[in-house]
């Protein structure tokens, strides 16, 4: 164990999903020496490879608008939304797309069928109402979008380190130059040295049983926080649900599209839209439960409507495996917290002081998930901006590293710093005795998953989620051990896990109102315009601090406007 | 569901383990009609049927030792048994003895060397699942009446008076009701239905129903611990069963020996005698866990050793092999936590105000697990205390409810009364949406049974469940649904579990100091006289309230000794080198 | 809620199904020809594995688990 492998590079690269591997190609382009690392295999990890949705454009030729796409992505997202970055993604988005099929990306349908298509794929009877987006959805294919961009990012010479563990990022004199980790095959160290460095390591989770995303342990956000940067948006939580019996199940976009039918226990109706915000967990707080996807009630149309679903899109085989047969009907319950953890799409991740992806610390950028661009404000604004986002802010960030690698030194590390963190890599493999990663998860998870902790928030119940989350950290983090370097790998994860689930609680305990997908049972309404603002936790004197940073004035809300009118979703008693 | 089975008897007994079966044949000796009735199979359920050990038996021509009895039992409960209890356990154990040989309970055949089993303690060993049911033949035998498979849910009360129960069958859903002129109160302890010690039918509905009627619970910061396979964690029989082996080969994470409780002993041959309670807790919270039961060292002697105990104890190897577990391949088996929520008799239970098994309230009996008769102390004496203690308690309640029962009138209960409970008893099954029992359940053992919580505990930790328990109760227990009998059972014995974690916590909370098996890391010493004392709770206008009944001043240490001389056993941090 | 089988007969050894896990559940056995199941506590059950292995020797089971809640371990 424990040879140290050195690369140099201008751009490290760290997380090899859509954002990553946008960087990586954009960075390339301006001539440089760019270097992906991931923790598993780049382009075959992470929400990239489980997305099979929908990539967003915008095209004025398609009839698209752009002031309509403005004020839908402002009202959903209440007011917390970057506008400029708003505007960014609408102008790039089709460029992205572009690429995408340049590179040989395959779709379901062929592009000039794009158009209207989702209105006429989802057409049963009880089928999510198609929104009547401002913009256009191009559909994807599930797990044939991230694989051919890595296979562009070899082909235009980047160098790609597959199954590293970045554990932390490199600093010298204030300038962040790199980072360090560990091969999880032989337990060797890894040494990045790098110009400036790309942060895409993606979201968080408590490897909850859905999602498919276990494999994100908000490593990028805990190293950007450990180096000092600011992360944002954390109290903003993903709501994906899931059957009950079969928490796992991929082709859940019947659910969540194709047959959105959902009751209480007692058959009466609820509603949801496209499944991103909380009528599920309002329901069940409310004594309600167990929330039923009623097949019974599908109409021939809607059957078909999954038919066709599945046969485009997802596969077979897993219907058949849970015994799902659309046309005999059935009552399934459905349970949440199938993402627990996950961080609400282009919301969450580390700040960002401009539109070229820099951060507060010089040399790093940061994209896609862990990129605190703060798109979608409050609440998920659909389809397509998740993917779309990544990609969007990839190639931004991908801009600016090069930018600032073209202008900066070749960086000398510090070896009193390299030796620290090096002992920390290693101190769980040399403990012989304290906790193991596996129970320490567990815990974890049963603290922060149940409902009542994770989205029905109250200040009660996070503090005291809160006290057991700091006593994970004080006492049962600092004595993790690893047998070899897998665990190793856990306890580095279970580690980001418990700060991640700390900078939840602290940011949900400071945003003491509700808004979006933030829903607090003691402050249940807006309060504006007190929370025009957004949260940040950052590192002071070893503790996390939180700030309050207000959005600009010229983006808040008519105040004039009644409530109501400036807030069409209501909250429970609202 | 719920037609209605209306029964009469003079001695009602809820619970028909090894405490009830004794308290239900002393009252019958008194010509009075009897009924048992449990919630599984009466001495085939609790931890009567689990409990495989060891059976405390004082007997004057074996060893003539009394005093040094009393001595151990308060030293080892740190002077908050309740000494009368003490020796009316020792003297009467005796005749529970004789009682059984008479009735048939089969003994380990070569059962003068477990006499000796846990020094000063002298003891029998009847052969495991070999007891309890012996004592239901004898009960049937007397005439008892005994009904199986009906859950009791609360007690009836007229007048300020315990008149019996109300329960039901979760095979066909029927509401019952038993009048009864006393009752006696043997449902056993509580647990949070743990992954160990088949004790998952023991879930304080006991205190529970106690608790609702208005009486006062003591102990409840005292918990029993007990290890068991990481990996097989339901295979608690499988560590009972090596049990001898246990002490003498458990390492830490690093390899260092880790004796229960050794680490804070003089490493005197009787160091780990005393149980290992606390100890694993406190080496695995310093970071040197995982226990490991590390079967290197074990000699071929000691495998054949081992092996002829078990035979002898009438376990089925079966169970070893199942899990692969060989002792001849040797190896290192992680232990885990186990038990959580369970405490035995004399420690936790209804408060009883005499050695008659009074409690606050005219007519109600409490005994064994349930019985808070605090013989224990703080902490568990001796392994056959449990059984033994609980047949004893179980005794003097029957004979006292049937002396009660012999003075009272025929009991006549307001219909009002009875369809207020009937309608908590199915106020589940009619909910068609809400929250399930399992899944309550579930948050609630993920709540109580980290270590952390249960065993090494701090203010703090504490607090931050008990708003966890605190939410459980007020949000989601109202809510809990039933789609069948069975589980409204699971209802009702979810919302028992509720309730027994807000006692354990508010209890915990309140003792500001440690003692025994109740260790506080914000208060890790002894604090004399302050507690000195028990602690109790009770329902006062829908809220629970803590309150502390000091221990008589003749029965507190000498307070003129050191600390150290006081308490042999040290806490983490009181440990000199 | 986790991967089953990998099935040695039909397993040529390829070793995609390694990189197709996110998890680190998959590893090559000792002497590198058939793909192993060395860490199936790690499991999401994503089927990424099962969908490419070329020759289809992977089984995923959907059903649910959920582990056991211990005082330490
Ligand atoms: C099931 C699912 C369905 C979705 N559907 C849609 C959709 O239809 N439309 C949409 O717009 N969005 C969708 N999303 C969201 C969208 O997939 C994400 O927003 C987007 O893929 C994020 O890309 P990313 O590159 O930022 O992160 P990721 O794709 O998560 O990439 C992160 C990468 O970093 C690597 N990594 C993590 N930690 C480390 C470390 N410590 N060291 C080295 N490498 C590391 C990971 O292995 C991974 O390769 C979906 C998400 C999921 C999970
Ligand atoms: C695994 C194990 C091993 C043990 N080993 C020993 C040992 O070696 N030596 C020793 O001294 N002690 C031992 N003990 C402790 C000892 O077994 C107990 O103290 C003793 O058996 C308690 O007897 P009891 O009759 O009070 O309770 P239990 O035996 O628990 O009986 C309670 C009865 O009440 C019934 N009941 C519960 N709730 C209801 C309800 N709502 N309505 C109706 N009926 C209800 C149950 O079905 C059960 O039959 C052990 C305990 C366990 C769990
Ligand atoms: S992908 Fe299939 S054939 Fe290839 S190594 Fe894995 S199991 Fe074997
Ligand atoms: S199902 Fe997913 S996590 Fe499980 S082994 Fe296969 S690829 Fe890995």
């Amino acid at each position: 164990m424990s040879q140290a492998r050195v690369v140099e590079t201008d751009v490290l690269v760290i997380g090899g999903g859509i954002a990553g591997c946008f960087a990586a190609i954009k960075a390339k382009e301006q001539g440089l020496d760019v270097t992906i690392v991931d923790k598993a295999y780049a382009g075959k990890s992470g929400s990239s490879i489980a997305a099979g949705g929908w990539w967003m454009v915008f095209n004025p030729e398609w009839g698209h608008d752009h002031d309509a796409s403005m004020e839908d992505v402002t009202v959903n997202g209440e007011y917390l939304n970057n506008r400029d970055w708003d505007e960014i993604i609408l102008k790039e988005a089709w460029a992205t797309y572009r690429d995408l099929v340049s590179w040989g990306v395959e779709f379901p349908v062929a592009s000039d069928k794009i158009e209207g298509y989702w209105d006429t794929y989802f057409t049963g009877p009880r089928a999510a109402r198609a929104p009547n987006l401002p913009w256009g959805i191009v559909p994807l294919r599930h797990r044939k979008t991230s694989p051919v961009l890595r296979t562009q990012a070899e082909k235009v010479g980047i160098k790609i380190v597959d199954r590293i563990m970045i554990t932390d990022l490199l600093k010298q004199d204030g300038k962040m130059v790199g980072a360090v980790g560990f091969s999880y095959d032989t337990g060797d160290l890894h040494v990045f040295k790098a110009k400036a460095t790309i942060t895409s390591g993606g979201n968080n989770c408590f490897r909850s049983p859905g999602f498919h995303t276990a494999c994100l342990t908000g490593d990028a956000e805990a190293m950007a926080y450990r180096a000092g940067a600011e992360i944002t948006g954390k109290e903003f939580p993903d709501t994906h649900f899931n059957l009950a019996n079969y928490p796992a199940w991929k082709s859940n976009a019947e659910l969540y599209a194709a047959y959105m039918y959902f009751t209480d226990a007692e058959g009466e109706s609820i509603n949801g839209t496209v499944g991103f915000d909380l009528f599920m967990e309002f329901a069940v707080h409310a004594g309600r439960g167990p929330v039923i996807w009623d097949l019974d009630a599908a109409a021939p149309g809607d059957v078909e409507a999954m038919r066709e679903y599945v046969r485009k899109r997802a596969n077979p085989v897993e219907a058949e495996r849970i015994g799902l047969d659309y046309t005999r009907g059935g009552k399934y319950p459905c349970i949440g917290g199938s993402a627990a953890g996950v961080s609400s799409q282009q919301t969450s991740g580390v700040w960002v002081v401009d539109t070229k992806c820099a951060t507060s610390l010089p040399g790093l950028y940061a994209a896609g998930d862990s990129c605190g661009a703060r798109v979608c404000g409050a609440s998920h604004r659909g389809p397509g901006f998740g993917v779309t986002g990544a990609a969007v802010t990839g190639k931004r960030a991908g801009l600016g590293a090069a930018e600032y690698a073209l202008q900066a030194e070749k960086p000398v590390t510090d070896e009193k710093e390299l030796a620290r963190l090096k002992e920390l890599i290693y101190a769980p493999a040399q403990r012989r005795s304290g906790f193991s990663p596996r129970w320490v998860t567990q815990v974890l998870q049963n603290t922060m998953i149940p409902y009542f902790i994770l989205y029905i928030k109250h200040g009660e119940r996070l503090q005291a989620a809160l006290t057991i989350v700091e006593f994970m950290r004080d006492h049962l983090v600092p004595k993790l051990m690893a047998k070899d370097p897998h665990e190793l790998r856990l306890t580095h994860e279970t580690a980001n896990m418990v700060l991640n689930a700390e900078m939840i609680l602290r940011a949900s305990l400071f945003r003491t109102e509700s808004r979006g997908l933030h829903y607090r049972e003691d402050y249940p309404r807006r309060d504006d315009p007190t929370w025009l603002a957004w949260t940040k936790v950052k590192k002071k004197q070893g503790r996390m601090n939180i700030l309050k940073e207000p959005v600009p004035r010229e983006w808040w809300p008519d105040l004039f406007k009644p409530y109501q009118q400036r807030y069409p979703e209501r909250f429970p008693r609202e | 569901m719920s037609s209605e089975n209306a029964l009469e008897t003079d001695v009602l007994v809820i619970g028909g383990g090894i405490a009830g079966c004794f308290a239900a044949i002393k009252a019958k000796e008194q010509g009075l009609d009897v009924t048992i009735v449990d919630k599984a199979y009466a001495g085939k359920s609790g931890a009567s049927i689990a409990a495989q050990i060891f059976w405390m038996v004082f007997n004057p021509e074996w060893t003539d030792n009394f005093d040094e009895l009393m001595d151990t039992f308060v030293k080892s409960g740190e002077y908050i048994n309740n000494r009368d209890w003490c020796e009316v356990i020792l003297k009467d154990s005796l005749a529970i003895y004789q009682d059984m040989v008479a009735w048939g309970v089969e003994f380990h055949p070569d059962w003068s060397e477990c006499i000796h089993m846990f020094p000063p303690f002298t003891g029998i060993r009847p052969k495991f699942r070999k007891a309890a049911p012996v004592l239901r033949k004898q009960a049937e035998k007397v005439g008892v009446k005994i009904i199986d498979r009906v859950m009791c849910t609360d007690l009836l009360k007229q007048d300020g008076k315990i008149v019996g129960a109300i329960g039901f069958s979760y095979d066909t859903g029927d509401l019952y009701v038993f009048k009864a002129k006393a009752t006696v109160l043997t449902a056993g302890g509580s647990s949070y239905k743990p992954p160990q010690f088949a004790m998952r039918s023991i879930t304080g509905d006991g205190e529970g129903m106690a608790y609702r009627a208005g009486a006062e619970i003591t102990g409840k910061e005292f918990l029993t611990t007990f290890p068991t396979i990481a990996s097989y964690p339901l295979w608690g029989r499988v560590t009972w069963g090596y049990l001898n082996l246990f002490p003498r080969f458990a390492t830490d994470g690093e390899g260092n020996r880790a004796l229960p409780f050794s680490d804070y002993l003089e490493p005197g041959p009787e160091g780990f005698r005393r149980e290992w309670k606390l100890n694993w807790e406190f080496l695995v919270h310093a970071g040197r866990g995982p226990i490991l039961w590390d079967l290197t060292p074990v000699t071929d002697d000691d495998i054949k050793e081992a092996q002829r105990a078990e035979t002898k104890s009438g376990y089925r190897a079966i169970e070893h092999e199942r899990i692969g577990l060989d002792l001849n391949q040797r190896g290192k088996i992680p232990i885990a936590g186990g038990p959580a929520g369970y405490s035995q008799a004399g420690q936790a239970g209804v408060w009883v105000h005499d050695t008659k098994c009074t409690t606050s309230l005219p007519g109600l009996y409490a005994a064994g697990d349930c019985g808070g008769t605090r013989y224990n102390g703080s902490f568990l004496t001796n392994p056959g205390l449990g059984t033994s203690g609980s047949a004893v308690t179980g005794r003097r309640a029957g004979g006292a409810a049937a002396e009660y029962a012999l003075q009272v009138e025929k009991p006549v209960i307001a219909k009002e009364e009875i369809g207020r409970l009937k309608k908590l008893v199915y106020a589940s099954a009619e909910r068609k949406s809400g929250f399930s029992p399992r899944w309550v359940t579930q948050l609630l053992q993920n709540t109580m049974m980290p270590y952390f919580i249960l065993y090494i505990r701090h203010g703090e930790r504490l607090q931050a469940a008990l708003t966890m328990v605190e939410f459980l109760r007020d949000h989601l227990v109202p809510k809990l649904t039933a789609k069948d009998p069975h589980e409204l059972r699971l209802a009702h014995e979810t919302k028992n579990m509720v309730l027994s974690a807000e006692m354990m916590l508010r209890s915990s909370l309140f003792r500001t100091e440690s003692r025994g098996l109740h260790y506080r890391e914000d208060y890790p010493r002894r604090d004399d006289p302050t507690w000195l004392a028990w602690t109790k709770v009770k329902d006062e206008r829908g809220r629970m309230k803590v309150s502390r009944e000091p221990v008589p001043k003749e029965w507190w240490p000498d307070l003129s000794k050191p600390y150290e001389e006081r308490y042999d056993l040290r806490f983490p941090g009181e440990f000199v080198e | 809620m986790s991967i089953e089988r990998i099935d040695p007969e039909l397993c040529t050894g390829c070793g995609i199904c390694v990189n197709s896990c996110p998890m680190d559940v998959i590893r090559m056995d000792e002497k590198g020809e058939k793909a192993i199941i060395k860490y199936p506590e790690e499991c999401m059950c994503c089927d990424y594995c099962e969908l490419d292995c070329p020759v289809d020797a992977i089984y995923v089971s959907p059903e649910k688990y959920a582990p056991l809640m211990v005082s330490w371990c």
